[in-house]
């Protein structure tokens, strides 16, 4: 009995050390987003300042090349944006409840994807194409509407 | 959370599924535009620019590109405004902008007055001609804009004609002449009515002003295929060369030349009745194919019934007007002893996406750089001037002045011959045919350049032999200026005005040229109005066009600044002209 009356206090630790680990991973998950949220917007609007620096003392490499202006302008949209979308996503996360691992990182690693491979892509391009790194784009445009598929699903569950 | 995962999966999917169909159904579809028209499956070059960013603006900074447009502010170059009035052969032009609109009224000798609406241009660098449409016909009308000297102009200052009393000599059919050339696929769609002068045109192109499809020939298969981005980044990665479109750098230097020579070298249909056909379906060549199949060049042999081409010949058979190239090509030992599939061709020299749009050629070819990409033995300087007799650096020295002499005209200019030759002084005595020496030693007779040409070159020239008739022992500039056929004394009178590779003193060259205002030919009197307004400032330039009056005091006046020379060098120039041959030519332009 003694034995059955230490069981439901165990039960009790597990369940409350589960939830503890749940709501730890919760928070992990959640600080992790918001941390990439937080640099990706840091270095995409640093690219933003770039291009303005670039429009403003007429460099000849980005003004006269519309490839490279296209790409470029789309690396910092997209970059920018995602990485306000994370914050969502971290918020999100926090206010519904664990992300799944493979949406988390679904979300983490197309949002670097796509502004990488158009930032790549403008760096290098043959004539009016962008280059070989565009295969990026698509690919992170992939896992991030799988990511906020996963996210929308998870807050209508919620 | 496995199934929210396998659904976030599935919704993934339709996602891509549902763009994938989207972008599928808005593929272009290129192929079998204009079936059963001449200009099938040719694209304008709008649609090329999607993809050729960098070749559309280095072809839309052209003269190509700008030659055939619709009149529009942005378009018409002439004065329509302020300078804007002509007056030739009694017919007073006035030339008028009205809002967007330009318009080009013609008062007669007897005060009838014509109004033409200005609808399209021809040209861009030299001079700016204009089609009005009449009945749903085009025609070029009689004055032009000359853009070098800023002033208009009857076309009789271009074309080879003595001074005429019809105003209108020039004005012709623009659907059944510079339609041709001057566009891309042109399709004259002639209607032959029973009487012959009552034949009509519904003209169509593939695009206005010489286009990506002028060179490049039927795009649609290519565009289309390359729309996708997979066979694009195939062709890329395999450096796939069947892209299903004609680059002339990747074909054979005869087929490339022929690409150009389709408007770069006067050709009549072969056989000559399929003149029909060209006048009806149109223009059956494509960039690419074998020009012989359709058209042969014009030669000094060639003859339309009447009318035969041979006075746009020199008596040795090289061509004397420009858009004979082709032809000049032809002859030159450069092409015909060179390899075949690898020889001399137009992309030797030019290029077409790069470099100076005034000649359509890199600054480092108008040097002996293509040259001496095959005839390397002369790179050395000592080399090169054991080989000219010249000095290495001097302009005696720069191939082209002697294997290219300018005894070219066109468009109001002249410029480089194209049938690359061996200078023989010898060909002016026994042919009429000008040489390059005295090109740049006006100053010399012929049979002194005979003489150095022995001297020089002994091996060649051992068994040439110098000229009895006594002309050939003066100076080659005056004498050619008053002695030779109006092509001559107009190339003549624009190399004493410095035109060409040697500089003259003005008190030297002036007297001849002011002697040359009286010239019958307006052509020539242009090239000797341009020499001494370019080095006497101390008189206005005189106007070629001017009337007889208006001439005879410009004449008086100039030669009023060089009164010791006037009687020895209008006698002279009279002897000359008494001896001299005057020869009309219809220039193609």
């Amino acid at each position: 009995m003694a034995k059955g009356q230490k069981e439901p206090a165990r039960a009790e630790t597990t369940s409350a050390s589960q939830s503890n680990e749940l709501t730890a991973s919760v928070a992990s998950g959640a600080s992790r987003l918001a941390a990439q949220g937080w640099v990706g917007i840091a270095l995409w609007m640093t690219l933003g300042l770039l291009l303005e620096g670039l429009i403003a003392y007429r460099a000849p490499a980005y003004l006269q090349d519309t490839q490279r202006r296209e790409l470029f302008r789309l690396a910092h949209a997209h970059g920018t944006l995602f990485g306000v979308l994370l914050l969502l996503a971290a918020w999100c996360s926090d206010r519904f409840g664990i992300l799944p691992r493979a949406a988390e990182l679904a979300l983490r690693i197309g949002t670097v994807l796509m502004p990488l491979g158009f930032l790549l892509a403008g760096m290098w391009h043959p004539e009016g194409d962008p280059g070989w790194a565009i295969v990026l784009a698509p690919l992170g445009a992939l896992l991030v509407i799988f990511g906020a598929v996963a996210l929308a699903l998870r807050v209508r569950e919620k | 959370m496995r199934t929210l995962v396998l659904k976030s999966l599935v919704l993934t999917g339709f996602a891509v599924v549902v763009v994938a169909a989207l972008v599928w159904a808005a593929q272009p579809e290129y192929r079998g535009i204009r079936q059963g028209f001449a200009d099938a499956d040719y694209l304008d070059s709008q649609k090329c620019l999607a993809c050729h960013e960098n070749h559309f603006a280095s072809w839309a900074r052209t003269h190509h590109s700008r030659m055939t447009q619709e009149a529009r502010p942005d378009t018409v170059l002439g004065d329509f405004e302020r300078d804007n009035q002509l007056e030739y052969l009694g017919v007073k032009a006035r030339m008028e902008r009205r809002g967007e609109r330009f318009t080009m009224t013609l008062t007669m000798t007897d005060g009838r007055q014509q109004v033409y609406t200005v609808d399209r241009t021809v040209g861009s660098r030299r001079i700016q001609q204009y089609v009005t449409k009449q009945d749903g016909q085009y025609v070029r009308l009689p004055v032009a804009y000359d853009l070098m000297n800023r002033r208009w102009m009857s076309l009789n200052g271009s074309f080879f004609h003595a001074d005429s009393e019809n105003f209108f000599q020039h004005q012709t059919q623009w659907d059944s002449n510079c339609v041709f050339c001057h566009n891309v696929k042109a399709q004259p769609h002639m209607q032959t009515a029973p009487n012959a002068s009552a034949r009509r045109f519904e003209t169509e192109v593939a695009e206005l002003g010489i286009a990506c499809g002028a060179c490049h020939g039927q795009s649609a298969t290519h565009a289309e295929e390359a729309s996708s981005p997979f066979t694009r980044a195939w062709w890329r990665l395999t450096k796939n060369e069947e892209r299903k479109i004609i680059n002339p750098r990747k074909l054979t230097a005869e087929r490339s030349l022929m690409v150009c020579g389709h408007c770069h070298g006067q050709r009549v249909p072969e056989p000559m009745a399929r003149i029909q056909e060209v006048m009806t379906k149109g223009d059956p060549f494509n960039a690419g194919e074998d020009l012989s199949q359709y058209y042969r060049p014009v030669t000094q042999a060639t003859k339309i019934g009447d009318f035969s081409f041979a006075n746009r010949f020199w008596a040795n058979g090289a061509p004397r007007l420009t858009a004979y190239e082709y032809q000049g090509l032809l002859h030159s030992a450069c092409f015909t002893k060179g390899e075949p599939g690898n020889r001399i061709n137009c992309l030797t020299c030019h290029s077409m996406h790069e470099g100076d749009v005034k000649g359509m050629i890199k600054p480092e070819n108008r040097t002996d750089k293509a040259c001496l990409s095959c005839h390397q033995q002369y790179e050395a300087p000592a080399a090169l001037a054991a080989h000219s007799k010249h000095k290495p650096d001097s302009t005696g020295s720069r191939c082209y002045n002697c294997h290219m002499p300018r005894v070219v005209y066109g468009v109001m200019s002249v410029h480089p011959t194209h049938e690359i030759t061996v200078p023989d002084a010898s060909l002016t005595a026994t042919q009429a045919v000008p040489n390059a020496c005295s090109q740049c030693h006006l100053d010399k007779s012929v049979n002194w350049a005979i003489a150095e040409s022995k001297r020089l070159w002994p091996q060649r020239f051992a068994h040439t032999a110098v000229s009895t008739d006594e002309q050939f022992n003066q100076p080659e500039g005056p004498r050619a200026l008053f002695a030779g056929d109006a092509l001559t004394r107009a190339l003549a009178a624009e190399a004493l005005g410095g035109g060409g590779p040697a500089q003259f003193d003005a008190q030297w060259a002036n007297p001849w040229l002011s002697e040359a205002l009286s010239d019958n030919y307006p052509i020539v009197r242009f090239f000797a109005a341009n020499g001494l307004a370019a080095s006497e400032k101390r008189l206005p330039k005189p106007d070629y066009l001017g009337t007889a009056s208006v001439r005879q005091t410009a004449y008086e006046r100039w030669w009023s600044l060089y009164p010791s020379t006037r009687q020895a060098i209008t006698e002279l120039a009279g002897q000359w002209r008494a001896r001299r041959v005057n020869v009309d030519i219809e220039v193609g332009e």
